[in-house]
């Protein structure tokens, strides 16, 4: 586990709307974010999980206070810039999956392949690989129609790993899938942190997932409640 | 590791361009009409207006002479007056000349075997030059025309002037007539079918006198300067006009499509159907992207800079232009081989073509710019929801 951090987030308030109308989605929030570990945020609807993994991941701009990717300041860094900052070194996977429909599971993960500039020769190779690590070759040739939801997770992930990046940030990935599926997909990201070094960060309402997690952030009317590392690696 | 083939080759934005294509098949069934729809109108009228325009120049264009001398003042090769065959030596006795011949141009009434009439153009040419003379001839010799009362007629006029085959006689203003031959596709844009002749039975049909003629075709000498020559005959013949060949056949399909409406008619009816096509294209190509916002908002949210999102709408706009484009122009030339036929011509020579798939891709990138517009504004938060 290394020290560094990944990703500062210092005083963080993101507010929606103006005046009688404005909604505190996060006040004074901070947190680093470092690699080789699983970071869980807990929290009930409405309590800011989502909008912080925006945040962190170059997705929304906070009202106050200051970002930092890998020591980079983001406050002034233009749309087109951060595009190129998640591309390089941040991995999304979705509740809902959010695979190309008209995609097999390879060329889904191909095509984040191809954002990062990989040979079209080598792009199905590589993605053949990362379906791979996750179970997935056999299904590789399959559009997501005809995946589980389970499957289709996974494939979600393997196109979240394309290009190796520094962090991945889970939106409440076992949300749409069964207890069993969920932890298995829960698993495979403990193991991917552990593995490959990378910070995992992963947003849940599931109390199940926590014993997958090196740290557990605990949030609440958008505030940080509770920060505490995990008794040891269960997985 | 049991790793099955995958068997499309990736290829990024093609491969997502093609895929939100084919993957809704009414839309793409639509959009491709659209498109086929818009070169097929924009093919055809610029084609009839190529084909008008040729008509209009065909015998200024087949004339194989460097100069044309004209009465001063004439805007086309149909309507003319008369010169006095005294400026056929003037002009010979320009240095650079090589010969002079005359050209006779009116129009006539031709009197059809079973009755009735119809307007004509006589072509009076002069026999021993044979500038001008009629050409693609599939019956009949030119040598035929020698004698008093013989007219060659174009076969695709032949029904109109009651005319079946060689030997039919007519009256043409009141004097006996006799086909002696039959060209093929020398179209008139007046509507009266050119009558070759020789100059002298034109003389004779039209009542002109014997020392009148209504053109004169320059021929140079090797080697001489054609606008040196020009500027010459012009100094030193009166009350005419010269022209370069090229510039007499510009200006006679100016005069019948600029003057007269008609060309920009059809210029009108080729931009509707540019139009129709953009607005075809963009409407079914934003009601593509609209469905697909969800898909757009992961790329950009993944990383997917604004530019790799305008190319899979550019490229579907692309696929959409090169499909519909050559199923377009399959149908233009059906057009095209039917209107050989027809006493309208459509043209489509090489360089058109160009021009209609240049107009095609214009069309489907104008069409494609609409949903590139909501594309900008598309919030990567929003997968999240």
């Amino acid at each position: 586990m290394s020290d560094e951090a990944l990703v500062r987030i210092e005083d963080v308030g993101v507010t929606y709307g103006k005046g009688s109308a404005a909604l505190h989605a996060l006040a004074q929030v901070t947190l680093d974010i470092r690699a080789g570990e699983v970071t869980l945020l807990l929290g009930p609807s409405g309590s800011g999980k989502t909008t912080l993994l925006q945040v962190m991941g170059c997705l929304l701009r906070p009202t106050s206070g200051s970002v930092r990717l890998f020591g980079r300041p983001l406050a002034d860094v233009g749309p087109e810039a951060l595009a190129r900052l998640r591309l390089a070194h941040v991995g999304f996977v979705f509740q809902h999956y959010n695979l190309f429909p008209t995609l097999r599971a390879w060329e889904n993960v191909a095509i984040a392949l191809d954002l990062k500039r990989v040979p079209v020769a080598d792009q199905r190779g590589a993605a053949m690989v990362l379906l791979d690590r996750l179970g997935m070759s056999e299904r590789a040739t399959h559009f997501p129609a005809e995946l589980s939801g389970g499957e289709k997770q996974r494939v979600a992930i393997a196109r979240a790993l394309a290009g190796k990046p520094e962090l991945i940030l889970a939106d409440e990935p076992t949300a749409a899938l069964d207890s069993r599926t969920g932890q298995d997909v829960v698993a495979a990201l403990h193991d991917l942190a552990h593995r490959e070094q990378c910070a995992v960060v992963i947003v849940s309402h599931d109390p199940r997932v926590e014993r997958f997690a090196d740290r557990v952030l605990h949030l609440e009317d958008g505030r940080l409640r509770d920060d505490r590392r995990a008794p040891g690696d269960q997985a | 590791m049991s790793v099955p083939r995958p068997r499309t080759p990736v290829a990024g934005t093609t491969l997502l361009a093609w895929r939100n294509l084919v993957h809704d098949r009414p839309r793409f069934v639509v959009t491709l009409i659209g498109v086929v729809f818009a070169v097929l109108l924009m093919g055809v009228e610029l084609g009839l207006l190529v084909g008008f325009a040729r008509t209009t120049s065909g015998i200024v264009d087949h004339s194989g002479v460097a100069l044309w001398i004209t009465p001063a003042g004439t805007t086309n090769v149909d309507i003319a007056g008369r010169l006095d065959e005294r400026r056929r030596f003037q002009a010979m006795a320009v240095p650079g000349v090589a010969a002079v011949d005359p050209l006779m141009m009116q129009f006539g009434f031709w009197k059809k075997p079973d009755g009735g009439n119809e307007s004509v153009a006589l072509v009076g040419v002069d026999l021993a030059s044979r500038r001008a003379g009629p050409w693609n001839l599939v019956e009949g010799r030119i040598e035929d025309l020698q004698q008093q009362d013989a007219v060659i007629v174009d076969r695709l006029y032949a029904r109109k002037l009651g005319v079946r085959g060689i030997g039919d006689t007519i009256e043409i203003n009141a004097r006996r007539a006799r086909v002696v031959g039959f060209t093929q596709g020398l179209r008139t844009f007046t509507q009266s079918p050119y009558v070759f002749m020789t100059h002298r039975n034109a003389l004779r049909y039209s009542g002109y006198r014997d020392d009148e003629t209504t053109y004169l075709l320059v021929t140079l000498e090797p080697g001489a300067e054609a606008e040196s020559v020009r500027q010459a005959i012009a100094r030193r013949l009166v009350t005419v006009d010269v022209w370069h060949t090229a510039d007499f056949a510009r200006q006679a399909q100016k005069y019948w499509l600029i003057t007269t409406g008609a060309g920009s008619a059809l210029l009108l009816s080729a931009l509707l159907g540019l139009v129709v096509g953009i607005v075809i294209v963009g409407q079914t190509l934003y009601a593509t992207t609209v469905d697909r916002l969800p898909e757009y908002a992961t790329l950009r949210a993944i990383g997917a800079p604004a530019a790799y999102l305008n190319r899979v709408i550019l490229k579907q706009a692309a696929i959409s232009a090169a499909l519909g484009f050559g199923m377009g122009t399959l149908a233009v030339y059906a057009i095209v081989a039917l209107s050989t036929f027809a006493n309208v011509a459509v043209i489509m020579p090489v360089w058109l073509l160009a021009i209609l798939a240049l107009l095609t891709l214009l069309m489907c990138a104008f069409g494609a710019l609409i949903s590139i517009r909501r594309l900008v504004r598309i919030d990567p938060t929003s997968v999240f929801s």
